[in-house]
C-alpha cells in the first residue's frame, strides 16, 4: 500500500492544485459584499494538496510496504468480469432496454461467472426482470429505457 | 388543558379508518422501499408524492409521513444485512451492525434498531408535541454562522468515525466537498466545474454517488472474494430477533442519549438524521467503557444512531411545521408537497389547520406503534429473503444499484455516475479511505457552503464572526477540538513507537 499512497498523494495533489487553479481563473474569489464561488473551492483545493502531500510524506517515510491491495488470479478475473459486465450494461442500457438488459445481465453472470445451473440463472433472471417490471415500470411507473426490443 | 383538547381531536381524526389505513399502508410501502439498496426517504417519498394528490391532505401527509418514518426504519435492514445504507441517516448502522452480521448476529441488530426507533419515535413525538413553539423561537434565532458551525462540527467529527486513518478521513471529507463545489453556485447562480457537460450543472447528486459508494463499492470487493456467505448463515427465528438481557442493557442508555441527541439535532435546520446519527456514534464510541469494540459489532453503534436517526425524523417536523424550514432533504420533499395542497407552512399552520397538524402528530404515535409491532413480525421474514447465495444476491443488488440510480431522474448519466463511484468506492474500501465521510461531505457541502458566505456578508470582522457569537463559538471550539484528537492520538503514538524503537 506504501507505493499505492504515494501515487495517491502526487495525483491527488496534483489535482488539488489545478482545482485551485480553475476556482483562481475562472471564479471571482470576492464578490461585492462577500466571497464570490471561487472563495471555498480555492481553499479546498489548498487544503487538499496539504493533506496529498502529508500523505506522500508520510508514506515516503514509512518503512512497512505492505501487503498489495489489488487481487490476484481468480479474485482479479471475477472482480474485472463484474465490472466488465456492469458497464457494458449500463452502456447499452438504451440499445437493450433496462428490462431485458435485467435478465441478459443476470443470466450472463450467473451461468458465466458464478457457473450456475441453466435453469437457475435463467429462473433468476426471468424472476428479477418480472419483479423490476412490476415494482417499477407498473407500479411506480419509473419510464425505463425500452431498447429496440419494445421492453 | 388546550393540548389535551388538541391531541384528542388529532386522534379523532388519525383513528379515522381510512387514514389509520394509509398509516399502514405508508409503514409497510416505506420499510420496503428503505430496505432497497439506493431508496431512501426522500426518493420514496418523492416517488409516492403524486399517488395522494387525489387524497384529502391531512391523508396525504399521514401516508407520506408514516413512509418516511418507515423507509427510516427500513434502511436499517439493508445496512445490517447488506452493508448497504438505504439512505445516509443509515450509513453509520453500517460500521457495527454489518459487523454483528458477519458474526451471525444480525438478529440482535435489528432487534434493538427496531426497539430504539419505536423508543426515539415515540420521544421524539411527544418532544415535537411539547416543545415545538419553543424550539422554533430558539431555531428561529440561529443565523447562518450558527447553522455553519454546526455543520463543521459535523463533518470533523466524521473523521472520528473513519477509525484506522484520520489523515485519509479528512482527506475523504474534503474530496466529498470539493464535489460539492460542481454545478450551479447558489448564491450567484453561475455553474462552476462542469467540464462543458449539461448533465453535470445540477452537480453530484447525492443518491447516485451514495448508491456506487456504498452498493456498488461492497458489491465489487465481494465479487473479488470467493462465495461469501457467513452473513446468511445462522438463526434468525422470532426468538433470534429479540436482544438479550445483556444486549438491552449494554443498549438502553445509547437508545436514551440517540433518542434526545437525534432529537434536538433533527430541529435544527439543515441539520438532520444523518449528523444526528453520526453524533450519536461518536458519543456512544467516547462515553463506552469499551471503545475498541467499536467498529467489530458493538451494539451501542447500532442502538444509538438507529435511535437518533428516528428522533431527529420527528425533530425535523418541528422547523418544518412551524417555520416552514425543512431539516432534511425528505421534509424538503414534505414541504413542498404541503405547498401543493396549498397550505402555507408557518406558525400559522397551528392556527388556521389544527386537524391537519394534530391530526399529523396523532398519526405519528399511531404509525410508531405500528412499526414495532410490523417490524418485529417482518425481521425474520426479511432475514430469510435475504439468505440466498450472495453469488446470486451480488448480481442482484447491481441491478438495484443500476434501477435506483436510474429512477431518481430517469437518466442514463446518473447511472454511469454511481457505476463510476462504485469503482472509487472499491478502492476507497481496499485503501481505508472513509465513503461515510465523503458522503456526508456531499450533501453538507452545498449547505455549508451557502451558510459560509452568507455569515461572511453579514459579518464585519471576516471570519471573527464565528468566534463572536457565543452559539458558533462554542461549535467551531467542538470541531476544532474533533480535529485535534486524532492528530494529538497520532503524534503520542508515533513518540511512544519512536522511544519503543529506541529503547530496543
Amino acid at each position: 500500500m506504501r507505493r499505492t499512497d504515494q501515487m495517491t498523494g502526487l495525483v491527488v495533489f496534483a489535482g488539488a492544485v489545478a482545482f485551485s487553479a480553475t476556482a483562481w481563473r475562472q471564479y471571482a474569489y470576492w464578490g461585492e459584499n462577500g466571497p464570490g464561488p471561487g472563495f471555498l473551492p480555492l481553499w479546498l483545493g489548498v487544503a487538499m494538496a496539504g493533506l496529498a502531500a502529508l500523505l506522500f510524506a508520510g508514506a515516503t517515510r514509512s518503512r512497512a510496504v505492505g501487503a498489495p491491495w489489488l487481487p490476484r488470479g481468480a479474485g482479479r478475473r471475477r472482480l474485472l468480469a463484474v465490472l466488465l459486465a456492469t458497464a457494458l450494461f449500463v452502456a447499452l442500457l438504451d440499445v437493450v432496454g433496462m428490462i431485458f438488459g435485467t435478465a441478459l445481465f443476470l443470466a450472463a453472470i450467473l451461468r458465466l461467472v458464478e457457473r450456475h445451473a441453466w435453469p437457475t440463472a435463467l429462473g433468476v433472471a426471468a424472476g428479477a426482470a418480472a419483479v423490476n417490471y412490476l415494482v417499477f415500470t407498473y407500479w411506480l411507473r419509473v419510464p425505463f429505457p425500452v431498447g429496440v426490443l419494445g421492453f | 388543558m388546550d393540548l389535551l383538547t388538541n391531541l384528542v381531536l388529532g386522534f379523532s381524526i388519525a383513528l379515522t379508518p381510512f387514514n389509520l389505513l394509509m398509516a399502514v399502508l405508508g409503514v409497510i410501502v416505506g420499510t420496503l422501499i428503505g430496505a432497497l439498496p439506493g431508496i431512501g426517504p426522500t426518493s420514496g417519498v418523492a416517488l409516492l408524492l403524486p399517488l395522494t394528490f387525489g387524497m384529502s391532505p391531512t391523508s396525504g401527509i399521514i401516508m407520506l409521513a408514516a413512509i418516511y418514518y418507515g423507509s427510516m426504519y427500513g434502511g436499517t435492514i439493508t445496512s445490517v444485512l447488506i452493508n448497504t445504507p438505504g439512505e445516509s441517516a443509515s450509513v453509520v448502522t453500517c460500521i457495527d451492525g454489518y459487523q454483528m452480521a458477519l458474526q451471525g448476529r444480525a438478529g440482535p441488530a435489528l432487534g434493538v434498531a427496531t426497539i430504539g426507533s419505536f423508543i426515539a419515535g415515540s420521544l421524539g413525538v411527544v418532544l415535537l408535541m411539547l416543545m415545538s413553539p419553543t424550539l422554533a423561537r430558539w431555531s428561529l434565532s440561529f443565523g447562518p454562522p450558527e447553522e455553519f458551525a454546526l455543520m463543521l462540527l459535523g463533518l470533523t467529527t466524521v473523521t472520528g468515525l473513519t477509525g484506522t486513518n484520520a489523515l485519509k478521513g479528512y482527506m475523504s471529507m474534503v474530496f466529498g466537498l470539493m464535489l460539492a463545489m460542481a454545478g450551479f453556485d447558489i448564491v450567484s447562480g453561475r455553474p462552476r466545474y462542469t467540464g462543458g457537460v449539461t448533465e453535470m450543472l445540477d452537480g453530484f447528486d447525492f443518491l447516485p454517488v451514495a448508491i456506487g459508494l456504498f452498493g456498488m463499492g461492497e458489491v465489487l470487493a465481494g465479487a473479488e472474494q470467493a462465495i461469501d456467505t457467513r452473513i446468511l448463515r445462522g438463526r434468525y427465528g422470532f426468538r433470534d430477533c429479540l436482544p438479550s438481557t445483556a444486549d438491552w442493557m449494554r443498549s438502553r442508555w445509547a437508545m436514551l442519549r440517540g433518542s434526545v441527541l437525534g432529537f434536538f439535532i433533527g430541529i435544527l435546520p439543515g441539520a438532520g438524521a444523518t449528523i444526528a446519527s453520526f453524533l450519536s456514534y461518536t458519543v456512544e464510541k467516547k462515553v463506552s467503557r469499551h471503545p475498541e469494540e467499536f467498529g467489530h459489532g458493538a451494539i451501542e453503534g447500532v442502538a444509538g444512531p438507529e435511535s437518533a436517526n428516528n428522533a431527529a425524523s420527528a425533530g425535523a417536523m418541528v422547523p418544518l411545521l412551524t417555520l416552514g424550514i425543512p431539516g432534511s432533504g425528505t421534509t424538503a420533499v414534505l414541504l413542498g408537497g404541503l405547498m401543493m395542497w396549498g397550505l402555507r407552512p408557518g406558525p400559522l399552520l397551528f392556527e388556521k389547520n389544527p386537524d391537519f397538524v394534530w391530526g399529523l402528530i396523532a398519526s405519528m404515535y399511531i404509525g410508531n406503534v405500528l412499526l414495532v409491532i410490523l417490524n418485529i413480525g417482518f425481521i425474520p421474514l426479511f432475514v430469510r429473503a435475504l439468505r440466498v447465495p450472495y453469488s446470486i444476491l451480488m448480481p442482484l443488488i447491481i441491478v438495484f444499484c443500476i434501477t435506483g440510480a436510474y429512477s431518481l431522474n430517469n437518466k442514463v448519466w446518473d447511472v454511469g455516475q454511481m457505476l463510476v463511484f462504485g469503482v472509487l468506492g472499491y478502492a476507497m474500501k481496499k485503501l481505508d479511505y472513509s465513503p461515510a465521510a465523503l458522503t456526508l461531505a456531499l450533501v453538507l457541502g452545498p449547505l455549508a457552503e451557502r451558510a459560509l458566505r452568507q455569515s461572511m456578508i453579514i459579518s464585519d470582522d471576516g471570519l471573527g464572526i464565528f468566534v463572536l457569537r457565543p452559539i458558533s463559538a462554542v461549535l467551531v471550539a467542538l470541531a476544532l477540538a474533533a480535529v485535534a484528537v486524532p492528530v494529538v492520538r497520532g503524534a503520542r503514538g508515533a513518540m511512544a513507537r519512536r522511544r519503543g524503537l529506541a529503547a530496543s
